[in-house]
């Protein structure tokens, strides 16, 4: 029994903030260690990762969705990421000339956060469930064509 | 009501700061606060810019009434100020009976809903008083080994004090001056985090606008609200330590 509770001894958690300043400052130090030109890399791509920061969001998405937006993208040889874009920039500009209207979708929700729920129609799911139409990708090089 | 003291038996690592700037901020939030000074030095006055009194002096040993001496520092803050003249209440205490429960005494019967204490770098009468009345002990400590021995010293002296039966609630470890550009910053941080674990609250930055708002006689919420003293280290977006988030963690002791 004590060999047990030796074994799963539980850990102290320190404070977050303590802990996140800690772990900062142990990663500049080892990196401060390196040779000059790894650190100058690191340092690339921390500012690489720090400007791309204001880039990112998340949000849920049915998971059919999600594999169909990844399939797209492979087959088009083309970032997700832009893709989406493309796609939320259709949909913002078929919402602002008034050719989709939420009030077809929004049912009353009954979280407190929110007064709706969009409650997507089969019709438009049923996107999904098509078959994918291949589209001929531009050549890039003179050789490919 | 929740009794908070400032202490550390080493001199100069942000005692006083850090209970002027923590008692306005939750004066800001609109808990009444009683600020008491203990140190004979008088600088909790003078750091609100008012003129140093003996407050201390004229409650205990001429017995004035606690409503009597008080000064009002500013909305829902109160201060009981000290001058030379605290020396005296040293050894008016050592000459009275229970004399390890006068300030517990005075101060339970008041009507605030929290008071700090400003402690002096000392180990005498008062400070024990101060530690008897005391619920709660925050010990800023800046990272040199003198003064997190500081922190040690005073740790052992809360221990004898509760060896006498006296239940501290808790304490907290507050690195203060903190410069995170220097190596012997990052040893001893390790150092405390690794002595005292749980116990280590968030760094507050060195800034010298901590210094240029006593000058003026201004609290940092006055004088410079976004600095990084109170704003604590920025990394990727998120504040790491500063008085703000301390202030939040004094909240979480003084809601239990």
């Amino acid at each position: 029994m004590a060999e047990r509770k030796q074994k799963y001894e539980r850990r102290p958690v320190l404070d977050s903030a303590v802990a996140d300043l800690l772990s900062n400052m142990e990663q500049k130090q080892i990196e401060a260690q390196l040779p000059r030109r790894v650190r100058e890399k690191k340092a690339r791509e921390r500012i690489k990762i720090q400007s791309r920061r204001e880039q990112r969001a998340t949000y849920d998405l049915p998971p059919a969705l999600r594999q169909r937006v990844k399939e797209m993208a492979e087959q088009e040889r083309l970032p997700a990421s832009q893709l989406v874009t493309l796609a939320l920039l259709r949909f913002l500009q078929d919402y602002q000339g008034g050719k989709i209207d939420l009030a077809d979708y929004k049912q009353s929700s009954h979280s407190p956060r929110y007064d709706w729920n969009l409650s997507l129609p089969d019709e438009l799911l049923a996107v999904l469930s098509q078959k994918q139409r291949r589209r001929s990708t531009p050549k890039l090089l003179k050789e490919d064509s | 009501m929740k009794i908070i003291a400032f202490a550390n038996q080493k001199g100069g690592v942000g005692k006083t700061t850090t209970a002027i700037n923590l008692a306005h901020g939750l004066a800001l939030l609109g808990r009444r606060v009683l600020l008491v000074d203990l140190d004979p030095q008088g600088h909790v006055a003078f750091g609100l810019g008012l003129e140093k009194t003996p407050g201390l002096y004229q409650l205990i040993c001429l017995e004035t009434p606690i409503e009597r001496v008080v000064r009002t520092a500013r909305a829902n803050l109160d201060i009981l100020p000290s001058d030379k003249r605290t020396e005296k209440v040293k050894r008016q205490i050592t000459l009275s009976d229970f004399r390890e429960n006068i300030l517990d005494d005075l101060l339970r019967s008041t009507h605030y809903d929290v008071i700090l204490l400003d402690m002096a770098p000392s180990l005498d009468v008062l400070h024990i008083n101060g530690l008897v009345a005391s619920d709660w002990v925050i010990i800023p400590t800046r990272l040199d080994a003198l003064a997190v021995d500081g922190v040690k010293e005073i740790l052992l002296t809360m221990g004898e004090v509760a060896q006498r039966g006296h239940i501290f609630q808790g304490y907290g470890v507050l690195p203060t001056f903190f410069d995170r550009t220097t190596r012997e910053t990052l040893v001893q941080f390790k150092e405390i985090v690794r002595a005292f674990n749980t116990r280590v609250w968030p760094p507050i930055p060195q800034d010298t606008r901590v210094r240029e708002a006593a000058a003026f006689g201004k609290t940092l919420w006055e004088y410079s609200p976004e600095s990084p003293a109170m704003t604590g280290f920025s990394e990727n977006k998120i504040h790491l330590g500063g008085y703000r988030q301390i202030l939040e963690r004094v909240m979480e002791v003084l809601n239990g």
